[in-house]
C-alpha cells in the first residue's frame, strides 16, 4: 500500500490569503493511503523542502504529492527534492491550487477551499497509482544551424562559433547582413551601421567554424533535440559563386530591371545585381523574374553563331564577366540545389519587415512623397539611391518641411494592438540626423506618447528637443494630397487641445513591425508556435524567453517579437549560450513522460502513425506482422496516439489510464 | 426590370422634388424599377431620436425598412443622412438583444424587423449595379469638356464597417467621380474633396461655425479646379453649396460668382435629354445658363439607337 | 483639478448606458480629434475632449456644452480610431444625456414635434413645388398619410422620449 505524503503550501498570501490552508491539511490527512499532511509557509523553501526529504529517509512516504503553484515553474525543484531524499522523483505529484483556486476564486474563499480539496484529492488519486520512471540519455551531433543572417543571427553564430562549435548560418538573401545592413546611423551614439557592421559580417564569413550559406532556405526539418537533419535549398543564382569576384559588371552591363529591394522600391536594380556594396559574401545573382534573356540566351540553350566572326553570341551579363562565372548555356536547376546537414541545436533569427504605406488610406499613399521610416533610412545613407542625399521623391528637390507620425499600424485594433517599440527612437534618430546635416530643416513629430525606455535614450530625445525639432503629443488624423506634390497634415495637438493644419514636404510613416514573409512555412516545417501577435512564441514570457516549446529550437532577435538593436545582440548571445549548452554537454536527457507501445496488444492498425505530429511513430514487422513502434527519442509525450489507438495499446507514463481514471473519479465524487 | 425601394426622406420630397423627379425619370430608362414605400418617415433624422434614445432611433428606422422588406426588394435613398441613419440602424440590430427589444415596440403596430433588406445610396447602386458602362450608353448630351468639382458627403464615406458598399479608400472616394465622368466630363482632384462642408447639425448649431468649414472647402475647390459645376450625392451637402456660398459672396467672403451645383441624377437627367423644368428647377444659385450649356445642340450625341 | 472616483465611475456609467459602450478604451491619441470637423470649426468639446471630460468625472459640468449639437454625426473619428472606441457614440451618448435632462436647444424641440406630427423632422408645405416639377402633390411618405402618422406616434409614446413631454 502506497504511502502518500501530502504538502500544503501557502505561498504566502497567494494561496493562504484565500484558502483555509489548515482545512485543506486536515482534509488530506483523511484521505485513502495519506501517510501524512503538513502545511507551510513556503513550501519551496530550503526548510520546506527539507519536510519533504526528510519525511522520505524516515521512511514515513513513499509517494509525494505538493499542493502549491504551478507545475511549469517549480515541479523540478519538488522532483529534485524527492530525488535528493532517496525517491524516484516521478512519484510525486502537483496540485496547482494556486492558478486553479485561490486566483481564479479570489472573491470566494469558501469554494476556493472547497475546491482545492478537490484538486489535492485529484492529485493524491494518481499518486496512489504512480509508477518509478528512468530517464535516458543520446547522444547529440556537435554542431547548430542558425536561421537569418541579419545581426541577431551573425551574433549567435559568431558566439556559437568562438565556443567550439560548428554553425550553419542560413540566409534567405544572397547576402549577410539583414535589416541593420539597410540603416544610415543607429542610436543613441549615432555610429555608422555599415561601420560596425561590416566587421562583423566579414567575421562571421570567415569564421573557420561557420558556414554561410547565403540565398538559401530551410525546406525541411526533421529529428529532436541534439539530432535535427536539415534540408537547406541553396537558391539558383545562375552565377558561379565559385569564380564570381563581386566586381559587379554583369550589373553593369545588364538591361533587366526590377524595384530594389534593399533599396525599399526607392529605386531600380539590374537582373543581374549584387545586393549592396559592402554585400559579404560579395557575389552576383540574377534574378530571372527581371532577366529578359537577351540574345535569346535562355537558361540551357545553345548560344546563336554571328554569321560573320563565327563566334557564339552571349548576352551581356556573360560577355562582361572577367572571371567567366557566368554561362547561360549550362542547364541550371532553376530550383537550385539541396544540401543535408545535422545539427544538435538551432536558432531562429528571421527578423522583422515594416507595414507598407498603401495600408493606411488616410494618409495619401498614392503620394509618392509619403514614405516609410525604413524607405528615409535608404534615402539618408549614401550607399542609397540619392547617395545620402535628403531629395523628395516626387521631384529630386530638396524638402523643407518634414512629418514624422508614429504608431503607423502598431498600437492600432485595427491592425496591430502591440507596440513596435522602436520607432519613436529611430524617429528621433532620423530627426536628429537631418536636422545635423541641414539646420534649415523644419521637423514636426507626431507622437501619441514617446517611449524612449532603454540605456541614454531618454537623453537621446530631449536632446532632440535642444535641437529645435518640433514635437506634437497627438496622432496624425490624415493628410491631403496637394498640388506640386506637397501634403496637408491635419494633426490635433492634445496640450493646446487644438486642430494643427500645415503643409509638408515629406511626410515619413513609423509604420509597424512585422513577422517577416514565409515565417507560417518555417514555423510547420519546426513546429513553432505563434503568440497572439503572430511573432514566435518563446517558452516563457519570463524565464524562457530565447527557448520555444520544441527542445533543441531557440529564437533570437525580431522573430520573436520587435526589439533594437542592442536588445537583438543581447537575446542572441543568450540563445547562442543556451543553444551551446546541449552540444557541450553531448548528450541530452529524454523525458521518460513520454508513450510506449504495448506490442502484444498492437493490431498494427496504422491509425496512430499519421496522427504523430512529430513523426516519431513507425511501423515495423514483428513475428511477420506490422506493429507500431514509438523512437523514444522524437516523442514529445503529447498524448495524441494514447488517445487516438482503438486497441488501448499505447501508454503514456506519467498518465496512465489507472492514474487518470483515478483523478476523475475523485473530481466528480 | 430590377425593382428598389425607393426610399425619399425629407429635404428631397419636401424640399427639392425636382431630385426625386430625376431619379423618377432616369431609374427606368436604366432599367431599374424604384417601388415607392408608401407612410415611409424621417429616418429619423440625427438631431431626432438618435440624439434622445438609441432604441427609439433603431424603431423607427426598422419601421422604414419593413415598408421595404414587406415588398421584399431592397431599399436606395438619395439622402447621405438617411443612408447613414438606416446602415447604422441595421448595424446596432445585428445585436440580438437589440433586435428582441425594437421588435417588441414594433408589436404595438404590427410589424417585425427581418434584416432581409440591404440599404444603398443611390450613387452606389447606380455605380455597382447598373454600371458606368450602361449610363454611358443612355447619354444623350455629352458632358465633354465640363469640369465638374464632386463632394460625395460624408455618410456614404464612414464609418467603413457598416455599410454594404465601401469604397476603395473612403479618404479619396472615386464612385461619384467614375459616375460623373461617364457624362464625359473632366473630374479634377482637390485637396479637401473629403473634408465636410458644414451642413447639419454644425449649421444649425452656429451657422457661422459652419460657414467658416464650407469656405474653406468652397476655396479649395475653386482655387484648385475652377470647375464649371459643383455635383453632390449628397442632399444636405446640395443645401450648403446651394444656399451658402450666396451668402459669402453677398459678405464678399469670396471673390467671385457661386458656383452652379448640382445633385447628381440632375446632372445625368439633363444628360439623358430630361426637362431641366421638371429634374433641376429649384434651386437659390441661377443655374440656366450652365444647364443651357449641357443641353446645346453641338453636345448632341449621335442619337441612341 | 479634484479626483473623484465616485463622479468618475457615476460618469462613464452615464455614457455606457447611453450608447457610449467602449468609452474605457481610449487612449488618448487624438487621431479622432485630428479629423473631426467639429473640431476643427471650432466645437471643441467633441471626440477627445468629451472623453477626456467623462473619464476625469466632469460630466455634470458640461451638461450644458453646445458641442455636442455640432457634431456632424460622420463617423470620420470611428474610421480612424485606433482603439475601437467609436467616439461619435460617445458623442451621441452625451447629448441623450443632456437631452434626457433637457439641455439643449429650444428650436430642436420643433424637430421633435415635426417628427411626431408629420413623422418629417423637416416639414415644409411642398405642393406648388411638387406640381411645378410634375410630380403629383402629395408624396408618398408619412407627410399625408394618417396610418403612418400614427404608427409614428405609437412608437414615440411608447419610448424614452416621450416621458420628456416634448410632443
Amino acid at each position: 500500500m502506497a504511502k502518500i505524503g501530502v504538502y500544503v503550501c501557502h505561498c504566502g498570501s497567494n494561496i493562504g490569503g484565500v484558502i483555509d490552508v489548515s482545512d485543506v491539511r486536515e482534509y488530506a490527512e483523511g484521505l485513502p493511503d495519506v501517510a501524512l499532511a503538513r502545511q507551510d509557509l513556503f513550501m519551496c523553501s530550503d526548510s520546506g523542502q527539507e519536510l519533504i526529504k526528510q519525511d522520505i529517509r524516515d521512511g514515513k512516504v513513499d509517494r509525494v504529492v505538493v499542493a502549491a503553484c504551478t507545475p511549469r515553474t517549480h515541479e523540478p525543484i519538488f522532483r529534485g527534492a524527492c530525488e535528493k531524499g532517496g525517491l524516484n522523483k516521478f512519484l510525486f505529484e502537483m496540485a496547482n491550487i494556486r492558478d486553479q483556486a485561490s486566483w481564479v476564486h479570489g472573491q470566494d474563499p469558501e469554494g476556493a477551499t472547497a475546491k482545492a480539496k478537490k484538486v489535492v484529492s485529484s492529485a493524491v488519486g494518481k499518486a496512489r497509482n504512480l509508477e518509478p520512471l528512468e530517464e535516458k540519455y543520446v547522444d547529440v551531433t556537435d554542431a547548430a544551424m542558425v536561421i537569418g543572417g541579419g545581426i541577431g543571427g551573425i551574433t549567435a553564430a559568431l558566439e556559437l562559433a568562438r565556443m567550439g562549435h560548428k554553425t550553419y548560418l542560413v540566409e534567405k538573401d544572397p547576402s549577410i547582413g539583414g535589416r541593420m545592413a539597410q540603416l544610415d546611423k543607429t542610436f543613441p551614439t549615432n555610429d555608422c551601421s555599415a561601420c560596425i557592421l561590416t566587421p562583423m559580417m566579414v567575421e562571421a564569413y570567415s569564421h573557420p567554424n561557420i558556414e554561410t550559406l547565403c540565398y538559401s532556405e530551410v525546406e525541411d526539418v526533421e529529428g529532436y533535440i541534439g539530432n535535427f537533419k536539415v534540408k537547406i535549398r541553396q537558391k539558383q543564382s545562375y552565377v558561379n559563386w565559385d569564380k564570381c569576384t563581386g566586381c559587379g559588371a554583369c550589373a553593369e552591363k545588364c538591361p533587366g530591371k526590377a524595384p530594389d529591394e534593399f533599396n525599399e522600391g526607392l529605386s531600380m536594380r539590374r537582373a543581374a545585381f549584387i545586393m549592396f556594396p559592402q554585400a559579404v559574401p560579395k557575389k552576383a545573382v540574377i534574378d530571372m523574374n527581371a532577366c529578359i534573356n537577351c540574345a535569346g540566351r535562355t537558361i540551357g540553350s545553345e548560344p546563336k553563331v554571328n554569321a560573320k566572326t563565327g563566334n557564339p553570341i552571349l548576352a551581356p551579363c556573360e560577355k562582361a564577366c572577367p572571371a567567366e562565372a557566368i554561362n547561360r548555356s549550362l542547364m541550371l536547376d532553376p530550383n537550385g540545389t539541396i544540401k543535408e546537414i545535422e545539427v544538435g541545436s538551432i536558432i531562429t533569427a528571421t527578423g522583422y519587415k515594416v507595414m507598407g504605406k498603401e495600408n493606411f488610406k488616410e494618409m495619401a499613399p498614392d503620394s509618392p512623397n509619403v514614405i516609410t521610416a525604413l524607405q528615409l533610412e535608404r534615402l539618408i545613407s549614401a550607399t542609397g539611391p540619392t547617395g545620402g542625399k535628403l531629395l523628395r521623391p516626387s521631384d529630386h528637390e530638396k524638402p523643407h518641411t518634414l512629418t514624422f507620425v508614429s504608431c503607423m499600424g502598431s498600437r492600432d485594433k485595427n491592425f496591430h494592438t502591440y507596440c513596435s517599440r522602436f520607432c519613436c527612437m529611430y524617429m528621433i534618430k532620423q530627426a536628429r540626423l537631418l536636422k545635423e546635416k541641414y539646420p534649415d530643416l523644419v521637423i514636426n513629430m507626431h507622437f501619441i506618447d514617446i517611449r524612449t525606455a532603454g540605456k541614454d535614450y531618454d537623453e537621446y530625445y530631449t536632446g532632440a528637443r535642444d535641437m529645435g525639432i518640433n514635437f506634437f503629443k497627438g496622432k496624425v488624423g490624415g493628410l491631403d494630397m496637394l498640388a506640386g506634390d506637397k501634403l496637408r497634415v491635419n494633426a490635433y495637438d492634445m496640450e493646446n487641445g487644438e486642430t494643427i493644419e500645415y503643409e509638408s514636404d515629406l511626410v515619413i510613416l513609423a509604420s509597424a513591425v512585422e513577422m517577416s514573409d514565409g515565417t507560417t512555412e518555417l514555423a510547420q516545417k519546426m513546429g513553432l508556435q505563434f503568440c497572439g501577435s503572430k511573432f514566435f512564441r518563446e517558452l516563457h514570457p519570463k524565464l524562457g524567453p530565447v527557448e520555444t516549446a520544441v527542445s533543441g529550437l531557440f529564437l533570437a532577435g525580431c522573430c520573436q517579437g520587435p526589439k533594437d538593436i542592442p536588445d537583438t545582440v543581447s537575446q542572441a548571445k543568450g540563445a547562442a549560450a543556451v543553444a551551446a549548452v546541449p552540444l557541450a554537454q553531448g548528450k541530452v536527457k529524454i523525458d521518460p513522460t513520454i508513450s510506449e507501445v504495448v506490442t502484444e496488444k498492437c493490431s498494427g492498425c496504422g491509425i496512430c502513425e499519421p496522427l504523430c505530429p512529430y513523426g516519431a511513430i513507425t511501423m515495423k514487422k514483428v513475428d511477420g506482422k506490422p506493429r507500431a513502434m514509438i523512437a523514444i527519442s522524437s516523442c514529445k509525450g503529447c498524448g495524441v496516439c494514447t488517445s487516438a489507438c482503438p486497441s488501448s495499446a499505447i501508454q503514456l507514463h506519467g498518465y496512465m489510464e489507472e492514474q487518470i481514471l483515478e483523478q476523475i473519479a475523485a473530481l466528480t465524487a | 426590370m430590377e425593382q428598389i425601394g425607393l426610399y425619399l426622406g425629407c429635404n428631397i420630397p419636401l424640399k427639392h422634388p425636382d431630385i426625386e423627379q430625376s431619379f423618377r425619370k432616369i431609374l427606368p430608362e436604366l432599367g431599374v424599377e424604384p417601388l415607392d414605400l408608401e407612410g415611409a418617415s424621417c429616418c429619423p433624422a440625427w438631431g431626432t431620436a438618435p440624439s434622445f434614445d438609441l432604441q427609439t432611433w433603431c424603431a423607427i428606422s426598422s419601421r422604414n425598412i419593413t415598408i421595404a422588406e414587406q415588398k421584399g426588394v431592397d431599399i436606395m435613398t438619395g439622402c447621405n443622412s438617411c443612408f447613414g441613419i438606416l446602415s447604422e440602424a441595421k448595424h446596432f440590430l445585428e445585436d440580438k438583444e437589440m433586435k428582441k427589444k425594437v421588435n417588441e415596440s414594433l408589436s404595438a403596430i404590427n410589424r417585425t424587423y427581418q434584416g432581409t433588406s440591404d440599404i444603398y445610396h443611390i450613387a452606389q447602386y447606380l455605380h455597382s449595379k447598373v454600371g458606368v458602362d450602361a449610363i454611358k450608353s443612355k447619354i444623350k448630351y455629352s458632358l465633354d469638356g465640363l469640369k465638374m468639382a464632386t463632394q460625395t458627403g460624408c455618410h456614404t464615406l464612414w464609418p467603413s464597417d457598416v455599410y454594404k458598399i465601401a469604397e476603395q479608400n473612403p479618404y479619396e472616394p472615386t464612385i461619384l467621380k467614375d459616375l460623373c465622368m461617364a457624362t464625359g466630363a473632366e473630374v479634377p482632384h482637390y485637396s479637401r474633396l473629403a473634408a465636410c462642408c458644414g451642413m447639419g447639425g454644425m449649421r444649425s448649431t452656429d451657422i457661422e461655425k459652419s460657414l467658416k468649414l464650407f469656405k474653406e472647402k468652397l476655396i479649395s475647390i475653386k482655387e484648385e479646379t475652377d470647375p464649371d459645376m459643383i455635383v453632390t450625392t449628397c442632399s444636405s451637402c446640395f443645401m450648403q453649396f446651394d444656399m451658402s456660398q450666396l451668402i459669402l459672396r453677398e459678405r464678399g467672403e469670396i471673390d467671385f460668382e457661386p458656383i452652379p451645383t448640382f445633385y447628381y441624377t440632375q446632372v445625368l437627367a439633363l444628360a439623358m435629354g430630361f426637362d431641366p423644368s421638371q429634374v433641376a428647377a429649384i434651386s437659390q444659385i441661377d443655374r440656366s445658363k450652365i444647364i443651357a450649356e449641357m443641353q446645346s445642340e453641338q453636345r448632341l450625341v449621335k442619337e441612341v439607337a | 483639478m479634484q479626483i473623484d472616483q465616485k463622479k468618475i465611475d457615476e460618469a462613464v456609467s452615464t455614457i455606457i448606458g447611453y450608447g457610449g459602450t467602449h468609452i474605457l478604451d481610449c487612449v488618448g491619441c487624438g487621431a479622432c480629434s485630428a479629423v473631426c470637423p467639429g473640431v476643427k470649426a471650432g466645437f471643441d468639446v467633441l471626440c477627445r475632449k468629451l472623453i477626456r471630460k467623462i473619464v476625469t468625472g466632469h460630466l455634470e459640468e458640461i451638461i450644458e456644452e453646445t458641442s455636442s449639437w455640432g457634431c456632424q454625426a460622420c463617423n470620420r473619428c470611428t474610421e480612424v480610431c485606433p482603439q475601437g472606441v467609436r467616439p461619435q457614440e460617445v458623442v451621441f451618448a452625451f447629448r441623450r444625456y443632456q437631452a434626457n435632462e433637457l439641455a439643449f436647444s429650444t428650436s430642436s424641440i420643433t424637430s421633435q414635434m415635426n417628427l411626431f406630427e408629420t413623422g418629417h423632422a423637416v416639414f415644409t408645405d411642398p405642393k406648388a413645388n411638387r406640381k411645378k416639377v410634375g410630380l403629383p402633390e402629395e408624396p408618398p411618405t408619412s407627410a399625408y398619410n394618417e396610418q403612418a402618422q400614427k404608427e409614428i406616434q405609437t412608437l414615440m409614446n411608447n419610448s424614452s422620449m416621450g416621458e420628456l413631454g416634448l410632443f
